[in-house]
């Protein structure tokens, strides 16, 4: 009988990331493009709602932040291109036809680098990036909200007109792992980039996934197309599936149907939407002259870019920071920019490191609020990390300090209030601040644990350490007993 | 020549439904239709570039200005029967083929 | 006062200024004029009584308080009914919109009442301007003021009829492959289809957008060059109006404008035959820009001649069943049966019901087209045959200022003498749609009436943006031949 080698399967995987450009307005009518949470239809005119009559104004800035996105990719700009509709029917859709580019996209030959799974460094090519008009919402009527089932549905046309940037990749991801770190490093440099806010929750990047798999005996699997994957850890979770099911099938000697599947968040599958095969036509959109960019414009886009994040990385790095901490920081474009401020007023790099990573990140995640708006400026934490690298100020009293910042005081306010100035010190405000950072200890005394009071000497050894013996013993003592009544 | 069901087909997906002898009709129409485009095979359009505009001009842009619309009201009037309580359009049952 | 209807568009506009008359009083009588002769003739859809005589007494107040005027102030007209007025019920001469009333105006419209004219009424066309007939709109014929068994032409035939029976001195229509200037000619007045960019679309509700353009249609060259200067102009919200073009409309005395040109006949057009009074026409014509001082010279136009009329239609229907997928029942217009279920079944409903055969016909040819195992062979070659016809036209213009040439081959048929292949009747476009295809300015001007009674229009055809020098040879040639009367239509009616 003829012994079967075992199979291996190499994932051959493509992303299609869709991303909403930072604009003020929409991309063929002045509609403002920010309409979070506001009523449906609220933000429309005859462009965006396709009206007899209606013709499209191409916004400048779409194509400045096009390009701009393009250019993180490492793209190059083509200096003619042309618009196309790309006619279907489907309600989200108010024209009948979507306005986009197709064989002449605005930006093209590009690359991504990422790590393979073993951290090695390769090259993502990126195939084109090209500009599209988002459609309609759609809301389905049925219990969880999905298609299937659905007695009715409404549409909302907000969204409509919203400009898009289509980013296509060659199939050179290997692996789930890999996917994500493609689609996040995209992300982290089109978002440092000012050229969109990519906001997963509001919808400001989507993405789709082209699987297939090559087999180790010369066969090649039909490419599957996986959609509504709302987040990294689905875009994971659904290749990994996708890579598992498909083995299976070419595993037992079947054929993968080439079809679209859906991602189940809930169930953990793909199942497949029995569409039939479509076809979409293609005409020149005649109300659309050829959009051309001259080098000038290319070069003020380059010219106009930051300083990118991996560049970000190896400069932290070069502060002293490790990797990881460095990586941290360099997510969100406003943490970065407030480390760098920290450091720049003369802050430590490796304290001002570990202070944004923690203390400043957990007002930006707690608050949901951008690191540019947060009430502690980047030159006051470095006058407080200055206090505490000479010695002035123990770490303890410094993020009480930082507390009290964030609620508005001013500097000597809040030194003031947390027991630390370098005037009289406040014994209540003190004993409430080695309170406040030692909450095991204080649980254990509070719970009549501590018999031999070993703990409570402890917390005012803290507090003498803190006053530089300013503070008597017992004044200590009776003002913490007042704090832990 | 583009027989019945090849028609149907191509109305179908036109979203246009052809009853009794409106499919005869239409498949007649686009049969004499393609025989008359038919006639470009008679030309070497090789190294022809496509028309696609009639000035060489470039497609103007406009400022990134967000201007509400002033009369959206009006644009919903069209459907006051049919908006649901947020003011979406309702559309029927969609199913997937 | 009576008769104020059979003024031109500069003498209303001088009365109302001179307060001669009030605008009120033209506008009245343009209604009783529009109100006697359309059970005969069924140019308009909509007539818009209580608004137009509204807006007439706005005119007469600023008159009255001294305020400025504009140049069309008090000149009553209508509009083609695929023109977007706000509030105004617009139809494009089918059923599909239902009772729509735009939330906007179409640009031409938002100048044309900033020069103070007023809207009579919005006229009937061809469904979706596809047609020459009027015959397919939704509302039933429009019939020719000269000879109601016979049609005046389309697609807007309700606006060529308007102003040849005289509802009003001036109307506008859209012209895709010939739909201003073809009843321009079977109506025996005046009508222009500029260059394509010179006028903005935006608010023409689109069939074939790399082909349409809006235009005049007037009783005298005057009075299509009063119009032009109104609406010739750039606007931002069309990316296809071209900026900077800007021309000098004012028509001068003088039949100089012939005086030099090179006004070239069709070569391949003379293997055509034509109608004995087209025939004439041409001939007559032809003597009459010699005897101005013309030189009558020829080009030649093979792939025009053999290639043109599939071209056109292949491109236009390209377009156009993407421009009328947005009829779908659920923004506006006619509304779904509520018995059809699935999406699917509510769009088909729609729009089966909606649309007529013509535009069904168009559609589907159109969708087959450019599916993508036809798209290339079809669409994308029409497009290249399309560059080959233009640069045909370039060519030509080297050696000529302008062509004279027919408008159609025939007089206009009686109405309801239908091919049952409408394919057939496509060739008779083939004096009108390569002017599209190129984008070139076409001028229909009057010649004269046949034996029959029926009048006979001619073309001129000029280079891109030889606008102003075809409205000045126009104006010429009227100065010669004369202008048109205006024929009776109501039993009794001056």
């Amino acid at each position: 009988m003829h012994h079967k080698e075992k199979l291996e399967f190499t994932p051959v995987i493509g992303i299609e990331i869709h991303i909403q450009l930072k604009t003020r307005s929409k991309i063929f009518c002045s509609c403002a493009a920010d309409y979070t949470n506001d009523e449906p239809n609220t933000h429309i005119c005859p462009v965006c709602m396709g009206l007899p009559g209606s013709l499209p104004a191409l916004n400048g800035e779409v194509i400045r932040q096009a390009m701009r996105a393009g250019l993180t990719l490492h793209c190059r700009i083509l200096p003619t291109t042309f618009f196309f509709r790309k006619s279907y029917y489907y309600p989200d859709l108010p024209k009948g036809f979507q306005i986009t580019q197709s064989d002449l996209p605005i930006a093209a030959d590009g690359w991504l680098e990422i790590h393979d799974d073993a951290g090695r460094p390769k090259r993502v090519r990126v195939n084109r990036l090209h500009l599209e008009e988002d459609v309609g919402k759609l809301r389905h009527v049925t219990a969880d909200g999905r298609i299937e089932g659905a007695s009715s549905s409404f549409v909302d046309y907000n969204r409509s007109g919203l400009p898009l940037a289509e980013i296509v990749s060659e199939p050179d991801i290997s692996s789930a792992r890999e996917a994500v770190e493609y689609v996040t490093t995209l992300r982290r440099r089109v978002l440092h980039a000012g050229a969109s806010d990519v906001d997963l929750e509001k919808g400001m990047m989507r993405f789709d996934a082209n699987v297939s798999l090559k087999c180790s005996d010369g066969r090649w699997g039909n490419r599957v197309e996986v959609k509504n994957m709302n987040s990294f850890r689905a875009l994971e979770r659904a290749i990994e599936y996708e890579v598992k099911r498909q083995g299976s099938i070419l595993a037992e000697g079947g054929e993968v149907m080439r079809e679209t599947r859906h991602w189940n968040d809930a169930r953990g599958v793909t199942t497949g939407l029995r569409v039939k095969e479509f076809y979409r036509k293609f005409i020149v959109e005649p109300d659309l002259p050829p959009l051309v960019i001259t080098k000038e414009q290319v070069d003020e886009a380059l010219a106009s870019l930051p300083e990118m994040p991996e560049e970000k990385l190896v400069r932290y790095v070069g502060f002293g920071l490790s990797e990881g901490d460095a990586a941290v920081l360099i997510e969100e474009p406003a943490v970065a920019r407030y480390f760098e401020a920290c450091v720049t007023a003369g802050a430590n790099p490796l304290r001002a490191g570990n202070w944004v990573r923690t203390e400043v990140l957990r007002v930006v995640n707690d608050a949901k609020v951008s690191a540019d708006m947060i009430a502690v400026s980047p030159e006051a934490l470095a006058s407080l990390l200055a206090k505490v690298e000479d010695g002035g100020l123990s770490t303890t009293l410094a993020k009480s300090v930082f507390d009290a910042l964030l609620d508005g005081l001013s500097f000597e306010d809040a030194l003031k209030r947390s027991g630390a100035s370098d005037g009289a010190v406040d014994v209540h405000a003190l004993a409430a601040s080695v309170v406040a950072a030692n909450p095991d200890v204080v649980a254990e005394i509070r719970s009549g644990k501590d018999t031999k009071g070993k703990k409570v000497k402890f917390l005012v050894g803290l507090m003498m350490r803190e006053s530089k013996g300013s503070v008597k013993v017992d004044e200590a003592t009776a003002a913490l007993e007042k704090v832990l009544a | 020549m583009l027989n019945d069901e090849e028609v149907r087909a191509i109305a179908a997906e036109a979203r246009l439904s052809l009853h009794g002898d409106e499919l005869a009709k239409a498949v007649r129409y686009i049969n004499n239709f393609l025989g008359m485009v038919d006639r470009f095979k008679e030309l070497d359009l090789k190294d022809v570039p496509p028309f696609c505009f009639a000035e060489s001009t470039e497609c103007p842009l406009r400022e990134d200005v967000a201007a509400p619309f002033p009369r959206v009201p009006d644009i919903l009037a069209a459907r006051s029967q049919s908006l649901d309580y947020a003011g979406a359009f309702r559309v029927p049952r969609i199913v997937e083929e | 006062m009576s008769g104020l209807h059979e003024l031109s568009t500069s003498e209303i506009a001088a009365g109302v200024k001179g307060k001669k008359f009030s605008a009120l009083e033209v506008f009245d009588d343009c209604l009783n004029r529009t109100l006697a002769c359309d059970g005969s003739l069924d140019a308009l859809i909509t007539t818009v009584v209580e608004d137009g005589r509204r807006a007439a007494e706005a005119i007469d107040g600023r008159v009255a308080r001294g305020e400025p005027l504009g140049p069309l102030a008090g000149v009553p007209t209508v509009l083609k009914d695929n023109m977007c007025t706000y509030k105004v019920r617009t139809t494009a001469g089918s059923r599909i919109l239902g009772g729509w009333e735009p939330p906007y105006s179409a640009t031409v419209w938002t100048l044309l009442s900033e020069a103070g004219a007023t809207l009579l009424g919005k006229s009937n066309m061809d469904e979706f301007a596809m047609g020459n007939t009027t015959g397919t709109s939704a509302f039933g014929p429009t019939r020719n003021p000269w000879d109601t068994s016979r049609v005046p032409g389309g697609s807007s035939g309700g606006s060529a009829a308007a102003v040849a029976a005289a509802y009003v001195p001036f109307a506008l229509g859209s012209d895709t492959g010939g739909s201003i200037r073809q009843p321009a000619s079977y109506c025996g007045i005046y009508g222009l289809k500029p260059t394509y960019g010179l006028v903005s679309r935006y608010g023409l509700i689109a069939y074939g957008s790399s082909l349409d353009q809006i235009g005049p249609f007037a009783r005298s060259m005057a009075d299509i060059a009063l119009v032009m200067s109104v609406i010739a102009r750039h606007d931002p919200r069309d990316s296809t109006s071209v900026p900077g073009k800007s021309f000098d409309f004012t028509v001068r005395k003088g039949s100089d404008a012939l005086r030099g040109k090179r006004v070239a006949l069709v070569r391949e057009f003379q293997d055509f035959t034509l109608d004995k009074p087209i025939a004439d026409a041409m001939k007559r014509v032809a003597k009459i820009c010699e005897d101005a001082g013309a030189e009558i010279t020829e080009v030649s136009l093979p792939t025009v001649g053999r290639y043109a009329v599939a071209c056109y239609y292949a491109i236009a229907a390209s377009e156009a069943h993407t421009n009328l997928a947005r009829y779908d029942g659920v923004r506006y217009g006619a509304e779904a049966d509520e018995h059809a279920g699935t999406l699917r079944e509510a769009f088909e409903d729609v729009r089966s019901k909606g649309f007529g055969v013509e535009v069904k016909s168009r559609i589907i040819a159109g969708t087959c087209l450019t599916e993508p195992v036809r798209s290339e062979e079809y669409y994308v070659a029409a497009t290249r045959v399309r560059t080959l016809i233009a640069e045909e036209f370039h060519r030509a213009f080297e050696s000529a200022d302008c062509i004279l040439q027919p408008v159609t081959p025939s007089m206009p048929e009686r109405i309801g003498e239908v091919d049952d292949d409408a394919t057939k009747g496509y060739e008779a476009d083939l004096y009108t749609l390569p002017v599209n295809m190129a984008g070139l300015p076409g001028l229909t001007f009057f010649t004269g009436y046949a034996e029959s009674g029926l009048p006979v229009g001619l073309q001129l055809v000029g280079h891109r943006w030889s606008d102003a020098t075809l409205v000045d040879m126009g104006a010429a040639l009227e100065e010669i031949i004369g202008s048109p009367r205006v024929p009776a239509v109501v039993k009794g009616a001056a």
